[in-house]
């Protein structure tokens, strides 16, 4: 579960998930919602993704966003599922296709996950991420 | 809202004292702030947190004479947009956050013989058609040409004489861009493969967002002689490109974004704010950012290089003549996301400085070696775009910019958010509207055309009249837009 944060000239995500891993995933979906203006996203083509460790979880969530920010960019691809592991690294395999404008929307080029006011917290629930987004 | 103490200098300035965060402690700020705006902005400045990112900056290590804000001042990630901040080159530090993900977005003005009254309506249609078939737009835009890597090294450490070589341009094209459009100081074995790849297939594309492509009629002339000066005339069409480094540079930033954040601790730099990691300039880790700005901000000269050579062929196949009778000569181009190593007078003191322009545009004055000769006389050209359906500015630099480290404002800075915008209007209204106004857009999308609506920015006239009013830069020309193409 996601929902989109917005200012004047920014915007951002707030996600949810009962552990951290699954509040990455969905972090990343809300992500691609933003690019693609929330189209459908099959599952067609999938790409294992592993980013080592970072000194806290808020720089991994920025590389975690930022690789797929790249190959969403290099690859041409947009990417509606994702299984994420974070254990002495982070391993993940995100699911997706061919980014096509008709099909999937026309969104927000992201230029860049900010640091500011990044936040991950934990609750009775579980993991609460906000982040926002240079566009 | 914020509501820290603003105090009036005079009509144009406002200064936040450097007792604000407190005398002493580790956060304190090392030099006073100051926001140049007309007093009916400020309402607005103070409705976001961005005098407050102005307050932040002024903490950074090295810092000198005041940390500024323009009056398109608003929030930005640790720096505000339209922040100016110069940092000592042997002591200081340089930020990332200074400078932005879109390193070298920048704008370009290229004149034209034509006048208004030689065009209709049904020209600027097909004109505008043409220039968003030639030049690729949009979210996820390839370029027409893919280079190898060896090819994008030379791009990166050539920037627009790369793209002249190349036969994009003309050989005078790079005497009137900013720098010649090269940064010497580039080295492109400090920009990572991942740049690179992202690079590769980008150089010479619009991009989306608030990236454009206009055909503008001259409207309005303030200022006859630096008009002549420029090539400028009322009633004459010119042709604005406003767009910067591409995935290339956004990558540059956040690799060493990444970098930086590790630095802050090594060199045991307190910060207010996460997104102003930063390092000595003098350090590996700031040199080797530098090297790879300097790479993104040269790849973006040879962008806006490769569009102006297509937009030439453009009005070659439609107005069935040749770019050089038509005059399609380049007025300037400048850079409003940069950091650069200049010499400035601060406090009585002339002073080898790091500028940290983010949101900002270069403003030289008259007599600066670093500008064209045949501008000399006269101050550098600024361009300021504006939003899709209101107007855009041409301006000179000025000597009393040098109280700004030569700085002014870049542009208009949105005042609604892009969904408030979507829920306001549809993207047909807008377009009819713009229709009514004389105005045709090609957008890559519909929603572009509400997320973009001219009401959803701030009025580029009054960010324009207070850096007049305050002298930083003083207005030559209006222009309006007839075509538009959007990302």
């Amino acid at each position: 579960m996601y929902r989109i944060i917005e200012h004047t000239a920014d915007i951002g995500i707030e996600a949810y998930g009962k552990n951290i891993e699954e509040a990455f995933e969905n972090t990343a979906k809300g992500m691609f919602s933003i690019i693609t203006n929330n189209g459908k996203i099959e599952r067609k083509i999938e790409r294992k993704i592993e980013i080592a460790r970072e000194e806290d979880d808020e720089m991994l969530l920025v590389d975690w966003l930022s690789e797929l920010i790249y190959l969403h960019d290099v690859e041409k691809l947009v990417f509606g599922d994702f299984k994420v592991k974070i254990n002495d690294k982070l391993v993940a395999t995100a699911y997706g296709e061919k980014y096509d404008r008709e099909k999937h929307g026309y969104g927000i080029e992201i230029k860049g996950v900010a640091y500011h006011m990044l936040e991950i917290k934990r609750n009775k629930k579980g993991f609460v991420i906000k982040v926002l987004f240079d566009i | 809202m914020w509501n820290g103490p603003l105090n009036k200098i005079d009509d144009y300035r406002y200064e936040i004292p450097k007792s604000y965060k407190g005398i002493d402690g580790k956060l304190s700020m090392r030099v006073p702030g100051m926001i140049y705006a007309l007093p009916e902005m400020l309402p607005s400045i103070r409705k976001d947190n961005a005098p407050e990112q102005t307050a932040n900056v002024a903490t950074l290590p090295g810092i000198v004479g005041r940390s500024l804000a323009m009056p398109d001042i608003h929030w930005g990630y640790g720096f505000p947009i339209g922040g100016v901040a110069a940092t000592e080159y042997e002591e200081g530090v340089i930020s990332p956050g200074g400078v932005g993900f879109d390193i070298n977005c920048g704008v370009r003005l290229v004149r034209t013989n034509i006048k208004f009254e030689q065009i209709n309506k049904s020209i600027i249609k097909e004109l505008t058609d043409e220039l968003f078939k030639n030049i690729p737009s949009g979210v996820g835009s390839e370029a027409k040409v893919k280079l190898n890597r060896s090819q994008l090294d030379e791009v990166l450490q050539m920037g627009a004489k790369w793209a002249v070589e190349h036969g994009y341009g003309w050989e005078e094209d790079l005497e009137y861009l900013e720098e010649n459009g090269c940064m010497r100081e580039a080295d492109a074995s400090a920009v990572s493969d991942k740049a690179k790849e992202r690079g590769m297939s980008q150089v010479g594309s619009l991009g989306a967002g608030n990236h454009f492509l206009e055909i503008q009629k001259v409207e309005e002339i303030f200022d006859e002689n630096a008009a002549k000066v420029y090539g400028i005339e009322k009633n004459q069409i010119v042709v604005m490109i406003h767009t910067g480094s591409r995935g290339c540079g956004h990558q540059i930033c956040t690799d060493y974004l990444h970098v930086l954040e590790q630095a802050v601790k090594k060199y045991k730099i307190d910060l207010p704010d996460r997104q102003l990691a930063c390092a000595p300039l003098k350090s590996r880790e700031g040199e080797q950012y530098f090297k790879g700005m300097a790479c993104a901000a040269n790849f973006a000269w040879a962008n806006r290089q490769m569009i102006v050579h297509w937009i030439r062929q453009s009005f070659e196949k439609i107005f069935k003549g040749d770019a050089e009778n038509m005059g399609m000569k380049i007025v300037y181009d400048v850079c409003h996301n940069i950091a650069k190593i200049e010499e400035h007078e601060i406090d009585g003191k002339r002073m080898k400085v790091c500028v940290h322009r983010k949101g900002a545009t270069r403003s030289f004055g008259p007599d600066s070696s670093e500008i064209p000769a045949k501008y000399r006389s006269t101050g550098q050209p600024v361009l300021i775009p504006g939003d899709m359906g209101s107007e855009s500015y041409l301006l000179k630099g000025t000597k009393k910019a040098e109280e700004a480290f030569g700085s002014t404002c870049h542009g208009a800075g949105r005042a609604m958010s892009r969904e408030e915008a979507k829920r306001r209007w549809r993207g047909q209204e807008i377009a009819r509207m713009l229709e009514e106004k004389g105005i045709y857009a090609h957008p890559a999308s519909m929603i572009v055309m509400a997320e973009e609506s001219p009401d959803a920015y701030k009025d580029v006239s009054m960010v324009v009249n207070a850096t007049h009013g305050a002298g930083l830069s003083l207005k030559v020309a209006r222009m309006v837009p007839l075509g538009v193409v959007k990302g």
